[in-house]
């Protein structure tokens, strides 16, 4: 049997103490890979795994077994064995062998079930410890909406707010705080990856290197790198499927001359996991931002984010063919913005955004979320009931101070 | 895993006609022998809620019009695994699939190609796949030893095709790019011919003269691709061009034409996900035009329509239209038109199932699925 991860002394006690045999094989195999890298998880990664296996430790074995007591039943069912589940590994395999099981559906409606009865006790901790929270979410000026059109799908959740935009199109952002807020967070907290800014282009770029920034036009360098090296694989026929591909490409690492992240080994992987592991990412800039988004809230847990979108290019004839090449140097026609297309993916964007937020206990009932389009007239603010904002038209700066107050900035 | 050889690489990434070994079939006549079948997949995955629900009328403005002529099934449910491959061989089959879903195995059991070429005597051209997935490469027979490819269909995947003749124009740097038709098609034609016969040397043995009618036929089908009127963008639209082709030359009984377009919703790009299913209800829609203008195929024909699976629900951690994992029902309750010959009017809410789909166009052509899981479909009054 493989030995237990490297984790912190903490959890390596109660490691040591039998826990991970104890579970259900299917669900120890995704601990122990998902733990494996200990080095490598976020902060808030690393607390969530040693609260589980605290809470698992002091559970009563009569509820520890009823707790897993359907899992184990579906797994029996599924054939899942050593052989087919070593708990070192979760890999593709494994994945694949639980897809293609007739009991699949079982075994997934046994996890939601198991979660169910875990979920409670750790959120509980988590709400014990809460604080307030802020996300911002900011659409590029070129969008062809009226306010009247944008968020239309979680308008209903929130309050639209007038604002009085200053005449200097450029002063728009920084006036609200999108720019300042997340560094005045950061030099404010010592802990690290509290701040976030993610976006498509340059507007929202931190001063402080505490913010953790990732930029889909300021990563283009190891985009276009990742895109030949992938390209040079598939050309090389090396590898025989995605499992092996899966593997190589864990091996394409950000340089430091193609951004700041390569310089901190957590924040590195983030960024090559964003751009290779992701639906499009390398190919669309608000894929990079929203997925970005959707992986640092579900591993980092930011206390403040600034997400900033853009407008994608038009996709060029073939470019489903083409999917690790340079579009502009395979065709000459130029790029061409695609400000309708934009604004249709960024409605959807906004719902997932903020549901995604939404599913953990650190951001329930304690989030500002501030849904911003540069230049607008109105904003769409989702807030606890304690975050107020008096009737517009409000001018930008008296907005931003209440978003300071809020997170204590 | 299989060891991966040039042959069954050339296999996986291009274009394979199944054996056409003449004369080796005597089975006994097929009881409806004019009947023919198409069956149309949205391959790649397409929600509910972007098609037959309210809100998503408007993306399939050709199906909406055809749904009053046909008949509607309003739940048609994927219960088999939710990856590419094994939803369709689960369509093709009559039974849920679980092989591997990168290609690497045929469909399990027999498909309905061979039992209907075995049963019905019908020759290696009456049964065709016209696919974009290179996994799909072996969608045209299964494991049954006494079936397999000598029975199976021929099977087309355009899209590598396009995908090896893109490239080849890419590496060269013609001045015009991938933006010049006539290096595109050239290349297209370079890559059919090389890639055919390297991939079907079986076929050589069997005849140079019936290779080069069929390869002449797709080549026919890349030049109206190439030179349409609107300039060319993607794999589905070729996909449509050879399937018509090859419905206009050889007419075959059995054609599977799976579109493919929308999976471009793994990009996350929800307006290119809707404006690929609006192509391919274009195109579905031309198919059907087809089959209407087509002498060999008007009167005698039913289609049936159905996505190969969904896709997760807005609301699903899998993260929404991007993905179809989750195993919700977003992902599984599917809808199914059938259109055509003999065919009522008509809709239900009956669940009916994705392995129903084999055991009703067997009916309809006559020929028995043993083994099969899914029932004929009685709404349509086989």
């Amino acid at each position: 049997m493989p030995a237990a991860p490297r984790v912190s002394p903490a959890l390596q006690a109660l490691l040591e103490k039998g826990l991970l045999d104890r579970l259900p094989a299917s669900f120890s195999a995704f601990c122990f890979d998902q733990m494996k890298e200990w080095e490598l998880l976020f902060p808030a990664e690393r607390s969530y795994f040693e609260r589980l296996f605290a809470l698992l430790d002091r559970t009563p074995p009569q509820e520890f077994d009823g707790t897993f007591r359907r899992l184990r039943d579906v797994e029996q069912r599924m054939g899942v064995n050593a052989k087919t589940f070593p708990k070192s590994r979760f890999s593709l395999e494994q994945v694949d062998f639980l897809n293609r099981s007739p009991f699949y559906a079982e075994w997934r409606t046994a996890v939601a079930e198991v979660f169910g009865r875990i979920d409670p006790a750790l959120d509980a901790e988590i709400a014990r410890a809460g604080h307030p929270r802020l996300v911002m979410v900011v659409a590029p000026a070129q969008l062809p909406a009226d306010p009247s059109r944008m968020w239309t799908r979680i308008a209903a959740r929130g309050r639209r707010i007038a604002l009085d935009p200053p005449d200097d199109p450029a002063a728009y952002l920084p006036q609200l705080g999108a720019t300042s807020i997340p560094q005045l967070y950061a030099a404010k907290h010592a802990e690290p990856y509290h701040s976030w800014v993610i976006q498509a282009g340059r507007s929202l770029a931190p001063d402080h290197p505490a913010v953790v920034h990732y930029s889909y036009e300021a990563l283009a360098g190891y985009r276009k790198r990742l895109m030949r090296e992938v390209q040079s694989i598939v050309e090389a026929k090396e590898v025989p499927g995605p499992r092996q591909l899966s593997d190589r490409l864990k091996q394409l690492k950000i340089l430091a001359s193609e951004g700041a992240a390569a310089g901190d080994p957590i924040l590195a992987e983030f960024a090559r996991a964003i751009l290779l592991s992701g639906n499009g990412t390398l190919l669309i800039n608000n894929t990079f931002v929203e997925w970005a988004t959707m992986q640092a809230v579900r591993r980092a847990r930011p206390t403040v984010a600034a997400i900033g979108f853009g407008i994608r290019n038009k996709v060029k004839p073939f470019s489903s063919l083409l999917i690790y090449e340079d579009q502009d140097a395979t065709n000459p026609i130029p790029s061409q913005a695609d400000v309708l297309g934009s604004y249709v993916d960024l409605e959807i964007f906004y719902q997932y955004i903020w549901q995604e937020f939404e599913k953990y206990a650190e951001y329930r009932t304690n989030t500002v979320y501030a849904f911003l389009a540069d230049g607008m007239e109105e904003m769409l603010v989702i807030a606890p009931p304690d975050f107020s904002l008096p009737a517009g038209p409000l001018k930008l700066p008296a907005v931003a101070q209440r978003l300071k107050d809020w997170v204590g900035v | 895993m299989p060891r991966l050889t040039k042959r069954r690489f050339l296999q996986l990434a291009g274009l394979s006609i199944s054996n056409r070994v003449a004369g080796q079939v005597l089975p006994a006549p097929a009881a409806r022998p004019a009947n023919k079948v198409i069956l149309v997949t949205f391959g790649g995955g397409v929600r509910y809620s972007e098609t037959f629900a309210p809100e998503g009328l408007r993306n399939i403005p050709r199906l909406v019009a055809l749904r009053p002529r046909g008949y509607f099934f309003a739940s048609c449910i994927n219960s088999g695994v939710l990856s590419h491959f094994n939803s369709t061989a689960s369509i093709v089959t009559g039974n849920w699939q679980r092989v591997d879903d990168f290609g690497f195995q045929p469909p399990a059991g027999a498909t309905l190609f061979e039992q209907f070429r075995k049963q019905t005597g019908a020759g290696p051209l009456d049964a065709w796949t016209v696919a974009t997935n290179k996994s799909f490469a072996l969608m045209g027979a299964g494991s049954d030893r006494m079936l397999g490819q000598p029975y199976g269909a021929n099977v087309v995947l355009p899209k590598q095709l396009l995908l090896e003749a893109v490239q080849d124009v890419v590496k060269k740097g013609t001045a015009g790019g991938v933006a010049d038709r006539d290096a595109v098609l050239q290349r297209l034609e370079g890559v059919l011919s090389e890639g055919y016969e390297g991939i079907g040397w079986t076929i050589f043995q069997a005849g140079r003269k019936l290779d080069q009618h069929v390869r002449e036929t797709l080549i026919r089908g890349l030049a109206d691709y190439i030179n349409g009127p609107e300039a060319p963008t993607s794999g589905d639209e070729l996909t449509f061009f050879i399937a018509r082709e090859i419905m206009r030359e050889f007419a075959p009984r059995l054609l599977l034409v799976n579109f493919w377009d929308m999976d471009v919703a793994h990009w996350g790009s929800y307006s290119l996900y809707l404006n690929a299913i609006t192509k391919t209800d274009r195109l579905t829609g031309m198919l059907w035009d087809e089959v209407e203008a087509n002498p060999a195929y008007r009167g005698r024909t039913t289609m049936l329509v159905l996505p190969e699976l969904g896709r997760d629900g807005d609301r699903n951690a899998a993260n929404g239209f991007l993905n179809h994992r989750s195993g919700d029902p977003s992902c599984r309750n599917m809808w199914m038109l059938a259109m055509g010959a003999g065919v009522p009017g008509g809709a239900t809410d009956r669940p009916v199932h994705h392995i129903d789909v084999a055991a009703t166009a067997a009916e309809i052509l006559g020929v028995h699925l043993p083994g099969a899981a899914g029932q004929p479909l009685r709404e349509l009054q086989l």
